[in-house]
């Protein structure tokens, strides 16, 4: 591999990796908080791209996408917590399966509302283009990609460390139910965390829509994905949820060249092995049974 | 929906719920099992195949996608099937038509278990469809010890109507028909064409599973009948989503001409990729099988993959009395194009009407039928349709295409037909 194909090669990692950072963030959010594996995570994925899509359509702004999607996304999670998960809480596993079956509904309303054609968002005007850069041209919008994630993994940690809504976040990660002693409002800090995790992925699902395009199946592609980033890197943990997509994109990225016929078996192959060598991901927290 | 009926909104407004009393639950469910109880005593002794006098009803399965990857083909395929319903009065050789519709899930059990409902509880007189060929590959033993007709309108798998070394992976079967293509005849034709047109080397890029696989296959075979060569190929996953990493290979090595074989979604995602790492300016040239530039795609690439050249027996545009009225047709029942599926599963239908015609709607006598269907002969959307004798795939001809944007249209243009295409099965 000469060094301008290792170059273009680690940027389609990374960019590709960036993405897989706001996909797995959400997920990982919401477990660290609700001991939830939220599996219609990969179906809100699905749905973001699919609101973009119309938003597109209606009123040709990308940007408007961008702050459209994750609000409706924030919204159905602020309705889907309160009216189905709270009442399950405490059951863990009847949580999980309950997210499956919202995932199912989610995706067939998406096949009913936009159809079941392969669709594509066109890639926002003024990052559309190509930019030289060590002797080749590279997308501009896969660098955008890049910014993106490494500023919205900046705006967690400064959220996470920052402010009170954090604190609470990273109190009730801790013990809920200590936090619900002291006074705090349990019920609307988890409506507020599973909004959050929903208009991530929603988010996810704009910024993914003009590169992957939208179909049938991508919400198991998505939910697969960032299940693997967060079991890399450790559940429940902004660290980890960086340190798995940094790991998987780049991976992903040069196994599917280098051993094109691995390609799928080779990320699982990472992780086996992380979960041999370290059950709790990367830097995943050790958690105490309760 | 069932329970928001008017009655009972009225009932549970006025605070009382809609009940059936035991009486007429009673009258209710004996008149259900009489009813149940009527078709066995018409026809005592239901053998399974009841004898198939003209005007009967004329049951065929069809066996598609509505979920999953593939729910558009089996849509698409779904709507040429009732277009063809409707321009024939809903009947096929003066008996009416029922249509049982099987959803695959593309899940290949599935597939093989609504096939067996097919045989077993249904009893179809036809099968039609199966989109992916590990189906089609799955359900082969199956509908060959049944003696079910089937016509396959999708699965391009060559081993379907090949003659195999122990039927691996599959085989044919005097009762599968093909009303679609095979691999070889959208890939091995163009290798040849362009080879002998003098470009002669090639670099690869094809959805790694069985179909891109072979379909890479058929072609380097072409390309090397006139002296051509492939200097290399990528291969990503099928339903891969990131093109990015494969783009930049095919980018940093030096055969300018690219044969592809991806569809759909990938496709889509192959040809923008292309396009953002500025492939066409740095003088690269897309070639692929026809399913790379179908109408799916061009909708949502537009004039992205301009000058692609690709092959396929059939093209929208294609300028012939046929192809024109089964378009304007198709427009005036659904607010869409047809797509190549769609020819597919029409010229399905059309085969097997053709075939039943001739031998008055007599589906009892298996052999009669298999012999009706191969000797059927029609014009078709895609040109003159003919079965090979032999292996039961179609003759076809098979159109150079290129990308063009016209009017704001993006649309393939025929350049070139390589006619009377024949499958090399035994």
């Amino acid at each position: 591999m000469s060094p301008e194909l290792l170059f273009q090669q680690a940027l389609n990692g990374l960019s590709f990796g960036a993405l897989l950072f706001i996909l797995a963030a959400g997920l990982s959010l919401v477990f660290g908080m609700m001991d939830v594996i939220n599996l219609a995570h990969g179906a809100f994925y699905m749905l973001g791209a699919y609101v973009a899509l119309t938003v597109v359509q209606r009123t040709g702004s990308f940007w408007l996408a961008l702050v459209a999607a994750p609000s409706a996304l924030g919204l159905l999670g602020l309705v889907l917590e309160p009216l189905l998960l709270r009442r399950l809480r405490g059951r863990h596993l009847d949580q999980v399966l309950l997210t499956i079956g919202v995932a199912l509904v989610v995706v067939d309303q998406i096949g009913l509302v936009w159809g079941r054609e392969v669709r594509s968002l066109p890639f926002p005007p003024g990052l559309d283009a190509s930019i030289a850069i060590f002797g080749s041209v590279y997308p501009v919008y896969r660098l955008f990609v890049i910014a993106f994630g490494v500023v919205l993994a900046a705006a967690i940690s400064v959220v996470y460390r920052r402010t009170k809504l954090g604190m609470l976040i990273r109190a009730g990660v801790q013990d809920a139910e200590m936090l619900g002693a002291l006074g705090v409002d349990i019920d609307r800090l988890f409506a507020i965390t599973f909004a959050v995790g929903a208009a991530l992925a929603g988010l996810a699902g704009v910024i993914a829509a003009p590169v992957f395009g939208m179909q049938p199946g991508m919400d198991s592609d998505g939910l697969l994905y960032s299940l693997i980033v967060v079991v890399v890197g450790g559940l429940g943990t902004l660290g980890g949820a960086v340190a798995g997509s940094v790991l998987v994109g780049p991976i992903d990225t040069f196994g599917k060249v280098l051993f094109q016929d691995f390609a799928l078996a080779l990320i699982f192959a990472i992780v086996a092995l992380v979960l041999l060598l370290k059950p709790t991901g990367l830097l995943g927290r050790v958690r105490i049974a309760r | 929906m069932g329970g928001f009926t008017k009655e009972n909104v009225l009932a549970a407004k006025r605070g009382y719920t809609y009940r059936i009393t035991r009486r007429q639950f009673l009258v209710a469910t004996s008149a259900a099992a009489l009813a149940a109880c009527a078709p066995a005593a018409v026809t005592p002794g239901a053998s399974g195949s009841p004898a198939a006098t003209p005007g009967k009803a004329l049951k065929i399965g069809q066996l598609l996608p509505f979920t999953g990857v593939y729910a558009e083909l089996g849509n698409s395929m779904r709507r040429a099937t009732e277009l063809y319903l409707k321009q024939n009065d809903q009947k096929i050789a003066n008996r009416p038509v029922t249509i049982v519709y099987e959803d695959d899930t593309n899940v290949t059990a599935t597939g093989i278990q609504k096939t067996q409902k097919f045989i077993d509880q249904d009893q179809v007189d036809v099968m039609l469809g199966v989109v992916p060929t590990p189906l089609a590959y799955g359900i082969r033993n199956a509908v060959h010890a049944a003696k079910l007709i089937f016509i396959d309108t999708n699965a391009g798998g060559n081993a379907l109507t090949r003659d195999t070394p122990d039927c691996k992976p599959a085989c044919k079967s005097p009762y599968i028909f093909r009303s679609s293509f095979s691999s070889y005849q959208i890939s091995y034709p163009i290798g040849d064409y362009l080879s002998a047109k003098g470009t002669k080397e090639f670099f690869l890029a094809y959805a790694n599973y069985g179909f891109g696989t072979e379909s890479a296959a058929d072609f380097t075979t072409g390309l090397k009948k006139n002296g051509g060569s492939v200097t290399g190929n990528v291969a990503p996953p099928l339903g891969n989503a990131d093109f990015a990493p494969f783009v930049t290979q095919i980018k940093n090595q030096p055969t300018k001409n690219v044969y592809s074989f991806f569809s759909g979604a990938d496709a889509i995602g192959f040809i923008k990729t292309w396009n953002q790492l500025g492939l066409p300016a740095a003088g690269y040239k897309m070639y692929g099988a026809g399913f790379l530039t179908e109408q799916d795609v061009l909708k949502e690439v537009k004039d992205l993959a301009n000058g692609a050249i690709t092959s396929l027996f059939w093209a929208v545009e294609l300028d012939n009395a046929e192809n024109k009225k089964f378009v304007a047709d198709f427009q005036k029942q659904y607010p869409l194009l047809p797509d190549v599926f769609a020819v597919q599963a029409y010229d399905g239908m059309t085969a097997l009407g053709e075939a039943l015609k001739k031998i008055g709607g007599d589906t009892s006598d298996k052999d009669k039928l298999v012999k009706a269907l191969e000797d059927v002969s029609f014009k078709s959307p895609r040109g003159d349709f003919t079965f090979d004798k032999t292996t039961h795939n179609p003759i076809q001809d098979i159109y150079l295409r290129e990308v063009k944007t016209q009017g704001g249209q993006t649309v393939n243009t025929i350049l070139d037909k390589i006619a009377k295409v024949t499958d090399p099965g035994k």
